[in-house]
């Protein structure tokens, strides 16, 4: 199986009285009276480190994503970390998670981006494309929630054109009208980079995910035992349509505490668990349903979003507690021989071969963040590893050369693509 | 109130409520649907032949295939109307349905004769912003809709499915027109109707405040308001005798010889030296 180190790059510096203070964490927190600059230039900094760090220790992917008006998550421009984190990594796959296509004007800007990131990595871009949370897009963006999931699926069927087509083309669609598609540069991964989908439980993206052989990755705060559900019902759509049950099509994230036992856990990670529960996730319910952004079909299976999780319990009004979290499965912390017996379970029952971990809570400091990392690099992944052997890995990014080899001199004169550049192509983790 | 459903061009069709006796009037529901809005309907069929056409969308999502924008929207109201033969006809529209009516007249300036605007949508003023109704919980929309709250009807204990996936529809029909500001551009079209209006509009409305009356009189080429105290947006539900007095003596002195006592209800708008919606047309000329 396979290890993806995911930053969500929260804002670290909420005041303790911020529940009390604010109704929500996204959309309309005023950014002039909370946000400061030093702090987010600090923050980004060592957020890069620490993606930077996970490339080193041998993580297969690097994993960021989009956002809008929060503090939850510093990146309105995923596509800005990856261009950093190109030039400074060499090893790890370079995971979008993703571009939320119907909020580009035109969506071709996607295509356009990714072959940027895809050309520049030697090939190492995983493209995601999410449909984007109701404040990202709805409240933030303004769009349409009735028309929203429409735009976005018109949105990638555009970009896939314009990463593959054999000539300009017009495109008249619905949202988006171009007399001329001729993206430069095309993605150097051929036919494009692996799509993947985050997901947050609606029941169409399921078949839409089998149908285009897309990546599923349910995105997951509340641990597996409330993820177990939705992945069922992806896996039951992969069966309906015959298709093999190959955990590579799936992905999961879950947070990760690795300590020497559970008391240094607590000790570590337990105030920054909080802080991403109680701070990063105070989401304002009034902001979590806009009409029409969940189908009707999703209503009627009664399955919830993250969102409307994340929001309806917040009308609790009421702290989480650690014991909470880890009695109900939101973080899996504690000693190496914990935690890979709790991985192990989620893994047979959600059947995911890409793992993403969050291993960097709230604001927790970098030298926690390096701590839990070398950890779980070190004596997690290792005893994981074997897992899903059996099945090849179709999802994957397949760079061209190795990187450190794409000098552009050496890539003229062999021809990129040819059988030396692909048989020196780095894999790690193999599978 | 009986329900069918009429055939329309292009595949479309659209259910209409009907029922009562006297001249015809049409009404365009407000945020919940015909059925919600059943107090006042059943109380206009006391007088006219109530025609009600439901949203496209309530019934079912895909008519909003073909019903993308609020041209093909006001065009889908003259569609139904044409196959009804209703030709010059009063329109009587609430909030959502306000709107619509609004639009309907300035788009197809001869299908409406007199126009009534019930808290009407479809404006918007950086002064005096329209509420976000899609930016709060549910448990607080009767604060927005409602003066007084506890007149908001109860939604019942324990929802049953079906009663929730229609509101979900209804919502996300409206949110397709009002999404995200409730402005389509009907400010540079109201200009068009030529029909005698009637601008009601409760004082206490938090969802769209009062003054957006006085911004649709400017607007019109020939109306009056009228403000119903103590009244929130949902002026049907918490002021339903005194808003159909004052629709009823709207209406019943334009179906009289021109002539006839303006309405009393009605105020004058400010500053216009307006007494009466009948007193003055289009072109600003007075009528004989």
């Amino acid at each position: 199986m396979k290890f993806h180190f995911f930053h969500l790059m929260p804002y670290p510096d909420l005041p303790d009285d911020f529940r009390d203070r604010y109704h929500g964490v996204w959309v309309d927190l005023p950014a002039a009276e909370l946000f400061d600059a030093a702090v987010g230039h600090q923050a980004y900094n060592d957020y890069l480190d620490e993606l930077e760090y996970a490339d080193q220790v041998g993580f297969d992917g690097i994993c960021v994503n989009e956002h809008h008006q929060n503090a939850y998550g510093l990146m309105p421009s995923p596509n800005l970390m990856v261009a950093a984190l190109a030039r400074r990594t060499s090893r790890a796959r370079l995971v979008v998670m993703g571009d939320s296509v119907a909020l580009y004007n035109p969506p071709t800007r996607v295509a356009e981006e990714t072959a940027m990131l895809d050309v520049l990595s030697g090939g190492r871009l995983v493209a995601g494309f999410p449909v984007g949370t109701p404040m990202d897009t709805t409240y933030c963006y303004g769009e349409t929630p009735a028309t929203l999931r429409d735009k976005y699926r018109e949105g990638v069927e555009l970009v896939l054109r314009a990463w593959q087509a054999d000539r300009p083309f017009a495109f008249n669609g619905r949202y988006t009208q171009l007399r001329y598609v001729n993206i430069w540069p095309r993605p150097m991964q051929k036919p494009h980079p692996p799509v993947w989908i985050p997901g947050s439980g609606s029941v169409e993206t399921w078949d839409w995910c089998a149908e285009h052989n897309f990546l599923y990755a349910y995105l997951s705060y509340f641990g597996y035992l409330r993820g177990r559900r939705v992945m069922e019902g992806f896996w039951d759509a992969v069966s309906q349509r015959g298709l093999e049950p190959n955990p590579y099509r799936a992905g999961f994230l879950q947070f990760v505490a690795v300590a020497d036992n559970d008391a240094e856990a607590e000790r570590l990670y337990a105030r920054h668990a909080l802080y991403f529960y109680n701070r990063c996730l105070h989401l304002y319910p009034g902001f979590s349903s806009p009409p029409g952004y969940t189908s009707l079909a999703t209503i009627r299976q009664g399955i919830e979003g993250q969102i409307k999780l994340a929001a309806d319990r917040n009308k609790e009004l009421q702290d989480l507690t650690w014991s909470q979290i880890l009695d109900r499965g939101y973080v899996v912390a504690g000693s190496p021989d914990t935690v890979v017996q709790r991985l192990t379970e989620m893994e047979q029952t959600l059947r995911v071969g890409h793992l993403m971990v969050l291993l960097h809570f709230g604001n927790m400091p970098k030298e926690t963040v390096t701590y839990n990392t070398t950890r779980f690099a070190e004596e997690i992944m290792p005893r994981l590893r074997p897992m899903w052997a059996e099945w090849q890995d179709e999802w994957w990014p397949k760079p061209v050369a190795a990187p450190d080899e794409t000098h552009l001199e050496d890539a003229s004169r062999r021809g990129v693509g040819s059988e030396r550049a692909v048989a020196v192509a780095a894999e790690p983790g193999g599978s | 109130m009986q329900a069918e459903t009429i055939g329309l061009g292009g595949n479309r069709r659209a259910v209409i409520y009907r029922g009562g006796d006297g001249p015809p009037l049409v009404w365009l529901h407000s945020l919940y649907g015909v059925e919600a809005d059943a107090p006042v309907v059943d109380r206009l069929s006391e007088r006219y032949a109530v025609v009600a056409p439901l949203a496209p969308g309530f019934a079912d999502l895909d008519e909003l295939e073909s019903i993308r924008d609020i041209h093909d929207l006001a065009l889908h109201y003259d569609d139904i109307l044409d196959a009804l033969h209703l030709e010059n006809v009063v329109a009587a529209g609430h909030s959502f349905g306000a709107m619509i009516g609004a639009e309907l007249a300035a788009h197809v300036r001869n299908r409406v004769s007199r126009l009534v605007l019930l808290s009407p949508l479809g404006l918007w003023n950086d002064d005096y912003p329209v509420a976000d109704l899609f930016g709060v919980p549910p448990v607080d929309v009767p604060r927005l809709l409602y003066a007084d709250p506890s007149r908001a009807p109860g939604s019942g204990p324990q929802p049953d499915v079906e009663s929730v996936i229609a509101l979900a529809r209804g919502m996300t029909t409206v949110a397709r027109f009002l999404w995200p500001i409730p402005d389509r551009g009907l400010s540079r079209r109201l200009h068009r109707v030529k029909a005698p209006t009637l601008v009601v509009h409760g004082a206490e409305d938090r969802f769209v405040p009062r003054a957006y009356a006085d911004d649709f009189v400017a607007l019109l080429p020939n109306a009056s308001r009228a403000i119903i105290p103590g009244a929130g947006h949902m002026l049907t539900v918490e002021a339903l005798d005194q808003t159909l007095s004052t629709v009823n003596a709207f209406l019943n002195g334009s179906l009289t010889p021109a002539g006839a006592a303006p309405p009393m209800a009605a105020e004058p708008q400010r500053g216009s030296g307006v007494t009466a919606p009948t007193q003055r047309r289009g072109d600003g000329s007075v009528a004989q």
